[in-house]
């Protein structure tokens, strides 16, 4: 396993970011390497064969995949989801056989949303139903990202009085993936519908038993997300104050570089300052997993609120400060417009996520 | 997060008051040990969370897989025989 998973990132990204935006698809076999490097799902501990990254180590590897491709970022995020959700519901036997799998090659996505079921997750209609030893799931998930590529999904259903999430092979009878036509962001990422037609497997594959709570099970399968994106969204920042600087200090209009006409200056600041805040943010976050603080949960969705709305305005000055430079599509800031405003929508959106917040000032959280 | 369980022991009593203490503190309300906090008007998801965290932390245990499920945290009595059975304390003498 390499030790250098930011330059095992690099290198694999190479100058193809652009390309693979514009295709709308990263070759399997990027994927494969990078997941069979544990670079996907980092923070699997070593006993199943992951890098057993700390949340904060893990959260500036997925700000340096977000700097390069935010494609890449939101498999990891999947990944990354997939996994921790195998390891905190998981039985240790399941732990055991699937998390080993995410760390050398297989390839994950969680399924979550439906065509009802969006920011309202109490909706999720996906059922999964005992007959005998096994189970037999009917669904339609909607937006599943890097699903186009997995060998593996965590379908959130109901069951029983409760919910679970079940482990299904996309292999299965009954499993349709059908890729998202054309998404405006992250458009690399394997974005697909899942349609689940009795779908039958042994009941060994549902994690965690019976007498789960939807909402707790999506709240703890989410707040890694929720970090994920964070970071990520702090690459994207990245990406945007290096491209807007370099193009303020090497282009020159009215006799001298538009870092010296002021109103471009403030959109330089405007971009540090952006990149500082979130970069703090998600420390805090990533500080507040690593030392298991109960602040964790709150600390991820605001973490999450505060970089991709920086992210989103980050992308949008730096297409003002690059203009036309920035206005062809595959260009880092050009992909950066579109896949941030994505990042205000997935895992919680912006209305979501301050939703929950308020909730928090409400009850004197802070 | 990683796992870990240490091999500290409890009496209830002690973890009945540490989860009355958190609860108190974090919801600005006193709970009975046997009033269901997910009732209605009860806590958030995102507290039952909170609370997952805290008891891992607070005890130096991991929560995992069927032991998640919701009804081991619906009222401090669930909380405090979680924490007692994952903590090995009780076993008895």
């Amino acid at each position: 396993m390499s030790d250098d998973l930011p330059g095992l990132i690099s290198a694999e990204v190479g100058d193809r970011a652009a390309a693979w935006d514009l295709a709308g698809t990263i070759p399997v076999e990027v994927l494969r390497r990078l997941g069979a490097a544990g670079a996907l799902c980092a923070e699997v501990p070593a006993e199943y064969g992951g890098p057993g990254l700390s949340s904060r180590r893990n959260g500036e590897l997925t700000a340096h995949a977000g700097t390069l491709c935010s494609s890449l970022r939101s498999v990891m995020t999947s990944q990354g989801m997939a996994a921790w959700t195998i390891q905190r519901f998981g039985t240790r036997r399941q732990r055991a056989e699937a998390l080993p799998r995410l760390t050398r090659g297989d390839l994950a996505a969680v399924a979550f949303s439906e065509p009802q079921a969006g920011s309202d997750l109490s909706a999720i209609a996906t059922t999964v139903k005992d007959d005998g030893d096994t189970v037999v799931l009917n669904g339609h998930k909607v937006w599943s990202t890097a699903a186009g590529y997995a060998d593996l999904l965590v379908v959130f259903g109901r069951y029983q009085d409760g919910a679970a999430a079940v482990l299904v092979p996309t292999t299965t009878p009954g499993v349709t993936v059908r890729p998202v036509p054309q998404p405006l962001g992250c458009r690399a990422a394997g974005h697909a519908d899942v349609l689940l037609e009795d779908v039958r497997l042994p009941a060994a594959q549902v994690l965690s038993g019976t007498g789960q709570s939807l909402p707790l099970l999506t709240t703890l399968a989410l707040t890694y997300g929720r970090m994920s994106v964070a970071w990520g969204c702090v690459g994207i920042i990245r990406s945007c104050l290096r491209a807007a600087a370099a193009h303020a200090r090497d282009r020159e209009q009215f006799g001298k570089p538009l870092a010296e006409h002021q109103l471009i200056a403030r959109h330089l600041a405007e971009l540090l300052v952006a990149e500082q805040t979130a970069t703090r943010v998600c420390e805090h976050a990533a500080g507040c997993w690593d030392d298991r603080s109960p602040e964790l949960s709150t600390a991820a969705v605001l973490a999450k609120h505060v970089a991709a709305g920086h992210a989103a305005r980050s992308a949008a000055t730096a297409v003002q400060v690059l203009a036309s430079a920035g206005s062809v599509d595959g260009e880092p800031v050009a992909r950066a417009y579109r896949d941030a405003k994505l990042m205000q929508i997935i895992e919680g959106s912006e209305e979501i996520c301050q939703l929950i917040l308020a909730e928090r000032a409400l009850e004197g959280a802070v | 997060m990683s796992e870990s369980t240490t091999e500290r022991r409890f009496v209830a009593e002690d973890v009945e008051t540490e989860l009355k203490q958190f609860l108190e503190k974090s919801t600005k309300t006193s709970w009975e040990s046997d009033t269901d906090l997910f009732a209605d008007g009860g806590v958030s998801s995102m507290f039952a969370m909170e609370l997952v965290v805290h008891i891992e932390r607070s005890f130096g245990l991991a929560i995992e897989g069927p032991d998640l499920r919701i009804d081991n945290f619906r009222t401090v009595n669930d909380m405090t025989a979680l924490v007692l059975r994952l903590t090995g304390s009780d076993a008895g003498e």
